[in-house]
Protein backbone atom coordinates (compact mmCIF):
# COMPACT_ATOMS: atom_id res chain seq x y z
CA UNK A 1 0.00 0.00 0.00
CA UNK A 2 2.34 2.86 -1.16
CA UNK A 3 0.22 5.02 -2.37
CA UNK A 4 -1.26 5.83 1.10
CA UNK A 5 2.67 7.82 1.62
CA UNK A 6 2.25 8.75 -2.20
CA UNK A 7 -1.08 10.71 -1.50
CA UNK A 8 -0.05 11.74 1.99
CA UNK A 9 2.66 13.38 0.19
CA UNK A 10 0.35 15.25 -2.33
CA UNK A 11 -1.66 16.54 0.64
CA UNK A 12 1.45 17.72 2.64
CA UNK A 13 2.29 19.56 -0.68
CA UNK A 14 -0.92 21.18 -0.90
CA UNK A 15 -1.47 22.29 2.30
CA UNK A 16 1.95 23.54 2.63
CA UNK A 17 1.04 25.62 -1.35
CA UNK A 18 -2.26 26.85 0.71
CA UNK A 19 -0.90 28.12 3.35
CA UNK A 20 2.00 29.67 2.19
CA UNK A 21 0.94 30.87 -1.52
CA UNK A 22 -0.34 34.29 -1.91
CA UNK A 23 -1.66 33.97 -5.50
CA UNK A 24 -5.09 33.52 -6.19
CA UNK A 25 -4.20 31.14 -8.70
CA UNK A 26 -1.56 29.26 -6.82
CA UNK A 27 -3.94 28.94 -4.13
CA UNK A 28 -6.74 26.92 -6.50
CA UNK A 29 -3.73 24.59 -8.02
CA UNK A 30 -3.48 23.62 -4.33
CA UNK A 31 -6.59 22.91 -3.78
CA UNK A 32 -6.56 20.69 -6.95
CA UNK A 33 -3.68 18.77 -5.62
CA UNK A 34 -5.58 18.11 -2.13
CA UNK A 35 -8.64 17.09 -4.63
CA UNK A 36 -6.22 14.95 -6.61
CA UNK A 37 -4.27 13.10 -3.46
CA UNK A 38 -7.53 12.34 -2.27
CA UNK A 39 -8.87 10.82 -5.36
CA UNK A 40 -5.93 8.97 -5.75
CA UNK A 41 -5.76 7.28 -2.03
CA UNK A 42 -9.53 6.49 -2.69
CA UNK A 43 -9.10 4.77 -6.16
CA UNK A 44 -5.94 3.34 -5.42
CA UNK A 45 -7.36 1.63 -2.45
CA UNK A 46 -10.80 0.43 -3.99
CA UNK A 47 -8.63 -0.88 -7.29
CA UNK A 48 -5.81 -3.06 -4.96
CA UNK A 49 -8.55 -4.68 -3.02
CA UNK A 50 -10.90 -5.04 -6.48
CA UNK A 51 -14.03 -3.09 -5.32
CA UNK A 52 -15.71 -1.59 -8.88
CA UNK A 53 -17.70 0.93 -6.24
CA UNK A 54 -14.61 2.82 -5.37
CA UNK A 55 -14.38 3.96 -9.62
CA UNK A 56 -18.36 4.68 -9.95
CA UNK A 57 -17.80 6.37 -7.05
CA UNK A 58 -14.73 8.58 -8.22
CA UNK A 59 -17.83 10.20 -10.36
CA UNK A 60 -19.17 11.70 -7.14
CA UNK A 61 -16.09 12.73 -6.31
CA UNK A 62 -15.16 14.16 -9.54
CA UNK A 63 -18.35 16.62 -10.23
CA UNK A 64 -17.91 17.49 -6.74
CA UNK A 65 -13.91 18.47 -6.89
CA UNK A 66 -15.72 20.48 -10.48
CA UNK A 67 -18.61 22.08 -9.11
CA UNK A 68 -15.46 23.41 -6.07
CA UNK A 69 -13.61 24.48 -8.76
CA UNK A 70 -16.10 26.61 -10.72
CA UNK A 71 -16.84 28.52 -7.39
CA UNK A 72 -13.53 29.33 -7.04
CA UNK A 73 -12.79 30.32 -10.28
CA UNK A 74 -15.94 32.69 -10.27
CA UNK A 75 -14.89 34.50 -7.05
CA UNK A 76 -11.47 34.37 -8.06
CA UNK A 77 -12.60 36.49 -11.12
CA UNK A 78 -15.11 39.12 -8.98
CA UNK A 79 -12.20 39.66 -6.64
CA UNK A 80 -9.29 40.31 -10.07
CA UNK A 81 -12.25 42.38 -11.13
CA UNK A 82 -13.18 44.34 -8.00
CA UNK A 83 -9.14 44.82 -6.56
CA UNK A 84 -7.46 44.58 -10.00
CA UNK A 85 -4.75 42.17 -8.92
CA UNK A 86 -5.01 38.25 -7.90
CA UNK A 87 -2.35 38.57 -5.32
CA UNK A 88 -3.34 38.45 -2.02
CA UNK A 89 -1.03 40.31 -0.02
CA UNK A 90 -2.09 43.35 -2.15
CA UNK A 91 -5.84 42.80 -1.96
CA UNK A 92 -5.26 42.69 1.83
CA UNK A 93 -3.17 45.96 1.77
CA UNK A 94 -5.99 47.84 -0.44
CA UNK A 95 -8.60 46.64 1.94
CA UNK A 96 -6.57 47.83 5.04
CA UNK A 97 -5.86 51.73 3.34
CA UNK A 98 -9.64 51.38 2.57
CA UNK A 99 -10.48 50.59 6.12
CA UNK A 100 -7.80 53.32 7.25
CA UNK A 101 -9.34 56.30 4.81
CA UNK A 102 -12.90 55.41 5.98
CA UNK A 103 -12.16 55.77 9.38
CA UNK A 104 -10.38 59.10 9.02
CA UNK A 105 -13.60 60.02 7.13
CA UNK A 106 -15.71 59.49 10.30
CA UNK B 1 9.31 -0.02 -10.96
CA UNK B 2 6.31 1.73 -13.32
CA UNK B 3 4.91 2.78 -9.62
CA UNK B 4 8.05 4.42 -8.36
CA UNK B 5 8.74 6.22 -11.47
CA UNK B 6 5.47 7.72 -12.04
CA UNK B 7 5.73 8.56 -7.71
CA UNK B 8 8.67 10.86 -8.56
CA UNK B 9 7.06 12.56 -11.64
CA UNK B 10 4.08 13.33 -9.57
CA UNK B 11 5.56 14.27 -6.67
CA UNK B 12 7.61 16.60 -9.29
CA UNK B 13 5.35 17.92 -11.07
CA UNK B 14 3.07 18.64 -8.02
CA UNK B 15 6.41 20.75 -6.69
CA UNK B 16 6.67 22.64 -9.92
CA UNK B 17 2.94 23.46 -10.13
CA UNK B 18 2.66 24.80 -7.15
CA UNK B 19 6.54 26.88 -6.58
CA UNK B 20 7.21 27.85 -10.27
CA UNK B 21 6.55 31.25 -10.23
CA UNK B 22 4.83 31.92 -13.82
CA UNK B 23 1.18 31.30 -13.48
CA UNK B 24 1.12 29.41 -17.05
CA UNK B 25 4.17 26.86 -16.38
CA UNK B 26 2.52 25.95 -13.09
CA UNK B 27 -0.90 24.95 -15.12
CA UNK B 28 1.88 22.72 -17.42
CA UNK B 29 3.30 21.00 -14.50
CA UNK B 30 -0.65 20.76 -13.04
CA UNK B 31 -1.49 18.73 -16.52
CA UNK B 32 1.65 16.81 -15.82
CA UNK B 33 0.41 15.93 -12.48
CA UNK B 34 -3.24 15.10 -13.77
CA UNK B 35 -1.54 12.52 -16.87
CA UNK B 36 0.68 10.86 -14.07
CA UNK B 37 -2.06 10.47 -11.80
CA UNK B 38 -3.94 8.73 -14.54
CA UNK B 39 -0.95 6.76 -15.33
CA UNK B 40 -1.00 5.34 -11.64
CA UNK B 41 -4.75 4.65 -12.01
CA UNK B 42 -3.70 2.49 -15.33
CA UNK B 43 -1.26 0.83 -13.88
CA UNK B 44 -3.20 -0.21 -10.89
CA UNK B 45 -5.99 -1.75 -13.18
CA UNK B 46 -8.62 1.37 -12.61
CA UNK B 47 -8.78 2.43 -16.69
CA UNK B 48 -12.45 4.34 -15.91
CA UNK B 49 -10.80 6.14 -13.44
CA UNK B 50 -8.06 7.13 -15.43
CA UNK B 51 -10.20 8.35 -18.55
CA UNK B 52 -12.59 10.22 -15.91
CA UNK B 53 -9.32 12.14 -14.62
CA UNK B 54 -7.94 12.81 -17.60
CA UNK B 55 -11.62 14.05 -19.17
CA UNK B 56 -12.38 16.44 -15.64
CA UNK B 57 -8.40 17.19 -15.94
CA UNK B 58 -8.52 18.44 -19.35
CA UNK B 59 -11.64 20.72 -18.75
CA UNK B 60 -9.64 22.21 -15.16
CA UNK B 61 -6.97 22.65 -17.95
CA UNK B 62 -8.29 24.61 -20.31
CA UNK B 63 -9.91 26.74 -17.85
CA UNK B 64 -6.87 27.42 -15.79
CA UNK B 65 -4.74 28.63 -18.96
CA UNK B 66 -7.37 30.76 -20.33
CA UNK B 67 -7.81 32.34 -16.51
CA UNK B 68 -4.24 32.04 -15.48
CA UNK B 69 -3.30 34.11 -18.99
CA UNK B 70 -6.73 36.53 -18.18
CA UNK B 71 -5.78 37.02 -14.22
CA UNK B 72 -2.14 36.08 -13.73
CA UNK B 73 0.42 38.69 -12.40
CA UNK B 74 3.29 38.76 -14.53
CA UNK B 75 6.11 38.05 -12.61
CA UNK B 76 9.57 40.46 -12.44
CA UNK B 77 11.66 38.01 -13.37
CA UNK B 78 11.97 35.08 -15.63
CA UNK B 79 12.58 31.56 -13.36
CA UNK B 80 16.19 30.89 -13.24
CA UNK B 81 16.83 27.29 -14.81
CA UNK B 82 18.77 26.52 -11.63
CA UNK B 83 15.83 27.39 -9.62
CA UNK B 84 13.91 24.24 -11.61
CA UNK B 85 16.39 22.43 -10.93
CA UNK B 86 16.39 22.66 -7.56
CA UNK B 87 12.46 22.33 -8.10
CA UNK B 88 12.65 19.07 -9.62
CA UNK B 89 15.48 18.00 -6.99
CA UNK B 90 13.12 18.56 -3.83
CA UNK B 91 10.55 17.01 -5.85
CA UNK B 92 12.53 13.93 -5.94
CA UNK B 93 13.78 13.95 -2.36
CA UNK B 94 9.95 14.32 -1.32
CA UNK B 95 9.22 11.48 -3.36
CA UNK B 96 11.55 9.02 -1.53
CA UNK B 97 9.53 8.23 1.26
CA UNK B 98 6.28 6.99 -1.24
CA UNK B 99 9.63 4.77 -2.96
CA UNK B 100 11.04 3.14 0.38
CA UNK B 101 8.05 3.29 3.16
CA UNK B 102 4.98 1.19 2.75
CA UNK B 103 1.85 1.09 4.91
CA UNK B 104 0.65 -2.79 5.25
CA UNK B 105 -2.83 -3.72 5.09
CA UNK B 106 -4.90 -6.42 4.48
CA UNK B 107 -6.06 -5.90 0.50
CA UNK B 108 -7.34 -9.56 0.22
CA UNK B 109 -11.05 -8.51 0.23
CA UNK B 110 -12.77 -8.88 -2.57
CA UNK B 111 -16.23 -8.08 -3.75
CA UNK B 112 -18.18 -9.80 -6.71
CA UNK B 113 -19.33 -6.13 -7.67
CA UNK B 114 -17.36 -4.91 -11.02
CA UNK B 115 -17.82 -1.46 -12.65
CA UNK B 116 -20.59 -1.37 -14.99
CA UNK B 117 -22.66 -3.40 -11.87
CA UNK B 118 -21.65 -1.04 -9.53
CA UNK B 119 -22.49 2.50 -11.85
CA UNK B 120 -26.11 1.11 -12.67
CA UNK B 121 -26.94 -0.71 -9.74
CA UNK B 122 -26.03 1.13 -7.07
CA UNK B 123 -25.43 4.33 -8.86
CA UNK B 124 -27.78 4.83 -11.35
CA UNK B 125 -30.35 7.27 -10.03
CA UNK B 126 -27.83 9.49 -8.81
CA UNK B 127 -26.09 10.01 -12.06
CA UNK B 128 -29.23 10.04 -14.06
CA UNK B 129 -30.32 13.19 -11.62
CA UNK B 130 -26.63 14.84 -11.78
CA UNK B 131 -27.07 14.89 -15.81
CA UNK B 132 -30.34 16.37 -15.10
CA UNK B 133 -29.13 19.33 -13.01
CA UNK B 134 -26.47 20.20 -15.55
CA UNK B 135 -28.65 20.25 -18.13
CA UNK B 136 -30.91 22.64 -16.15
CA UNK B 137 -28.14 24.71 -15.42
CA UNK B 138 -27.08 25.10 -19.26
CA UNK B 139 -30.63 25.46 -20.46
CA UNK B 140 -30.90 28.58 -17.75
CA UNK B 141 -27.90 29.95 -18.96
CA UNK B 142 -28.87 29.85 -22.50
CA UNK B 143 -31.97 31.68 -21.53
CA UNK B 144 -30.65 34.21 -19.16
CA UNK B 145 -27.85 35.06 -22.20
CA UNK B 146 -30.83 34.81 -24.84
CA UNK B 147 -32.71 37.58 -22.27
CA UNK B 148 -29.53 39.55 -22.15
CA UNK B 149 -29.14 39.77 -26.27
CA UNK B 150 -32.78 40.24 -26.39
CA UNK B 151 -32.43 43.49 -24.12
CA UNK B 152 -29.03 44.94 -25.45
CA UNK B 153 -31.07 44.41 -29.37
CA UNK B 154 -33.80 46.85 -28.54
Amino acid sequence: MDFVILSLIMLSIGIYGLLTNRQLLKVFISVELIATAATLNFVMLASSMGVGLGQAFLILAFSTDTAVSGVILALLVIVSKKYGTSDMAKIIQILQSKGESEDEAQ
Amino acid sequence: MIFEILAVGLIISAVLALFLDEVIYSVAALAGTFFFTAFLYVENGALYAAIFQIAVGVGTLAILFLSGEMLGDKPKMQTSPIRVGALVGAGAVLSLPAIFLSVSGSTGTTSGLDFGDALWNVRGLDVVLQALVILTVALGIAIVLYEKKKKGGQ
